[in-house]
């Protein structure tokens, strides 16, 4: 008759005590189950919406930052100094970043329009909209050139788009809006030999019957631009004519359709099937001696003026390159290591430099479940805090009752410490019982408790609220950086699930045990305090 | 007869209302196995109090007791319980959730003296030695009467195999008949198993049976 069986006895035999500390510790257990079922359920919830967004990081430029550091400059020529030497995202900086193998790749991409040139054998794929029918032209701008000549220029839309990339991958491919149908994407050493080189649309090389290893041309301007302002710099055909090859042919996922938002009002270049995708440095090339000529125009009209009077501010295909970088957006393999990636990377980068996981709208949208997750877990510690009183103050008082049990087993020469064992073994018995059929009671209200105080706390936070900016961010465009994946509240409300799981099970049987262990402590001092004399003898 | 169990120069005393009160005053005896002994006295002079002592539920302000030859203190009061004494109380001390099997069973799962394998049977056996058939042994020990608890009480005191057993009132709570029959128990345990069976008591009657009386008066022990 060892502790563990007399502990089973006295539960069994005594089971009306047993049965009341049973449905006690089921409420308990009930509580527990239902604010842990609630905080996980939260948590995966947000897990899960992180999951489906992109998992990408803006390295930006902290602008807050910068308004703010000026702001407190007194000094004018401090000032000037400062906005000489602006911060910029260097691409070297970016391309260590790219070699941490938590990234995927980075789009530094500018988006850029081109115009059909002269006596081009490719022509764009057509929608056959309004902007298509009607208006191709824009109306006409003139101008009075420094030698008092009327410059007119008919404004003409580009009907070409690319999108020119600082890296040999684009964010597009690697998460599977575009694929490669034929040949490849350009080269790190096609970006840095300045190559000629472009990916077309499958629709554009369908149309046009072009293959990988073709050229075609493309103008940086228009005619009416070449006959009008350009004329005045003595930019010639050739200088504004691109001639590109193929080097690969993607296929997209952003049709346009008549049934698409603006279709009647997206220019030809807009649609993905006309755009091209290049390095930038080949732009930067093709653009050369236009901006060349322009700058050697105005350095002889104003031989005094300072920036054009310095030779070294005369373009060249280095300090083209060498562009400001404003924003970088690049893309890790996993969604869920954005905030740890972001807080590791902020602490090292430049000054007035930042990264930015674009978490704003999630935060918003998740606060309903983080402050449901808050309340859960305030009323799981509430719970268990009072639970471990309630146990505590019922065993101190059953203990009273028990001094004569105590008293004959020390007589008979049991340890107290066995005393407290058999005492805890009791608890735990109840304490298992009551919890486990808190398992299956909890999981069958947790979910209608669960979505009550889901759908309560969305109604009192106002986040269900229409945001008014949610239209035009969920439109997508080719001009759009903004690589963030649009999330809604129902990604959150589909994701909030609350099961009893696995862990949540081993969970409430830890916290039982914990509750029945704290509970014995305040009783265990007192039974090593007992003299079992003192007990003995008042009996007898 | 040798000795199992000597008491030197006890001495025991408490305060009462700011004055000491001595219990007992530098109490020396010497206890024989094989021996059936009573302590007599009047109420108040520390019958019970001797009787804790000597069952190591309690210490003596000063003085040494010695188990076989061996102090008391140096076995440690909790292995002295455990292993060399039972006790039997008025109120028979049983657990109230446990049979009489149970409760048997107890002081054998406690002590560290050698048992047969069997326990079980053991129990059983000695219940019935005692007149608690098995029907009865398997009984919660609420459902018996006075004297049937007593009995179990002794079997269980006989249980952990030890060869000194104290018994504090034993009978004080049973009839006359069951009286004689619990006494007759402790003579036979003293003579038949050459236990030492130690009794404090209130009644003539229980003494007149046993093999040697003694008075406790004024803090010390005389035999009568």
């Amino acid at each position: 008759m060892n502790f563990l069986n007399r502990a089973i006895k006295n539960v069994t035999r005594r089971w009306s005590k047993s049965v009341l500390l049973l449905i006690t510790f089921l409420l308990i257990g009930n509580f527990v189950i239902i604010g842990l079922g609630i905080s996980q359920a939260a948590t995966d919830a947000k897990t899960l919406t992180r999951q489906k967004m992109r998992a990408v990081v803006d390295y930006t430029v902290d602008y807050d930052a910068i308004n703010k550091y000026v702001n407190e400059l007194t000094d004018e020529d401090e000032i000037n100094d400062f906005y000489k030497n602006y911060p910029s995202v260097k691409i070297e900086d970016v391309q260590k970043i790219l070699q941490d193998p938590r990234v995927k790749t980075a789009n530094a991409a500018t988006f850029l329009t081109f115009y059909e040139a002269p006596n081009s054998t490719v022509d764009f794929v057509h929608l056959n909209n309004s902007v298509e029918n009607d208006s191709m032209g824009g109306g006409q701008s003139c101008y009075i050139s420094p030698d008092g000549e009327e410059i007119c220029t008919e404004y003409v839309n580009p009907v070409f788009g690319a999108k020119a990339n600082y890296f040999p991958d684009m964010i597009e491919f690697a998460d599977g809006e575009f694929q490669i149908v034929d040949g490849s994407f350009y080269t790190q050493e096609d970006i840095d030999e300045a190559n000629n080189v472009v990916l077309v649309s499958e629709a554009f090389a369908e149309l046009n019957g072009l293959r990988v290893g073709d050229t075609f041309t493309i103008s940086t301007s228009s005619p009416s631009e070449l006959n009008g302002y350009l004329s005045q710099f003595g930019v010639t055909e050739d200088d504004i004519t691109m001639e590109v090859e193929v080097c690969g042919i993607y296929r997209h996922n952003k049709a346009i359709t008549p049934d698409s938002e603006n279709f009647d009002y997206t220019y030809p270049y807009e649609n993905y099937d006309n755009v091209f995708l290049m390095p930038i440095t080949y732009y930067f090339k093709a653009q050369l001696p236009l901006s060349q000529k322009q700058f050697d125009y105005y350095a002889e009209l104003y031989p005094e003026d300072e920036y054009y009077s310095d030779p070294a501010n005369r373009p060249t295909l280095e300090n083209l390159q060498n562009q400001n970088l404003g924003q970088v957006t690049i893309l890790l393999n996993d969604p869920l290591e954005v905030d740890a990636f972001v807080e590791e990377y902020n602490s090292n980068v430049p000054q007035f430099l930042m990264l930015d996981a674009n978490n704003e709208e999630f935060e918003r949208l998740s606060r309903p479940l983080d402050t449901l997750s808050l309340y859960a877990n305030f009323i799981v510690w509430l719970v268990v805090i009072n639970a471990v009183v309630i146990i505590t103050l019922v065993t101190a008082l059953t203990l009273k009752t028990r001094e004569y049990e105590i008293g004959v087993l020390l007589s008979v020469g049991a340890s107290k410490l066995k005393i407290v064992a058999q005492f805890f073994v009791e608890l735990a018995i109840v304490a298992i019982l009551g919890f486990t059929l808190s398992i299956v009671t909890g999981s069958m209200i947790a979910n209608k408790v669960g979505q009550s105080v889901l759908s309560y706390q969305i109604e009192s936070s106002g986040v269900n609220e229409e945001n008014e900016d949610d239209y035009w961010v969920s439109t997508p465009s080719v001009w759009d950086t903004d690589y963030t994946t649009d999330i809604s509240l129902d990604d959150f409300v589909e994701g909030y699930n609350v099961t009893i799981s696995p862990l949540i099970i081993a969970e409430i049987y830890i916290v039982g045990l914990g509750i029945v262990l704290v509970s014995i402590l305040i009783p265990s001092l007192m039974i090593m305090r007992f003299n079992p004399k003192r007990i003995l003898m008042n009996q007898n | 007869m040798s000795e199992i169990l000597r008491l030197e120069n006890i001495n025991y005393s408490y305060i009462d209302g700011g004055y000491e009160r001595e219990i007992l005053k530098n109490l020396s005896y010497t206890f024989e196995s094989g021996k059936f002994y009573t302590i007599l006295g009047p109420s108040g002079s520390g019958k019970t109090t001797l009787l804790s002592i000597i069952a190591g539920l309690d210490t003596p302000k000063s003085g040494e007791l010695y188990f076989e030859g061996e102090n008391v203190n140096k076995i440690g009061l909790h292995q002295y319980r455990r292993n060399k004494i039972a006790i039997v109380f008025q109120q028979y001390n049983l657990i109230g959730y446990l049979t009489a099997l149970e409760n048997v069973e107890l002081a054998m799962a406690e002590t560290d003296n050698p048992l047969p394998k069997d326990q079980k049977a053991v129990a059983y056996n000695l219940l019935e030695k005692f007149g608690i058939v098995k029907t009865k042994a398997d009984r919660l020990v609420g459902q018996l009467s006075g004297g049937e608890q007593q009995r179990v009480a002794i079997a269980r005191s006989l249980a952990s195999n030890v060869n000194l057993i104290f018994a504090d009132e034993p009978t004080g709570n049973l009839d006359t008949a069951t009286e004689k029959e619990i006494i007759g128990v402790f003579k036979e345990l003293a003579h038949d198993y050459n236990k030492t069976v130690i009794v404090v008591t209130h009644s003539d009657a229980v003494s007149q049976m046993s093999d040697q009386r003694i008075l406790l008066n004024d803090g010390v022990l005389r035999d009568l």
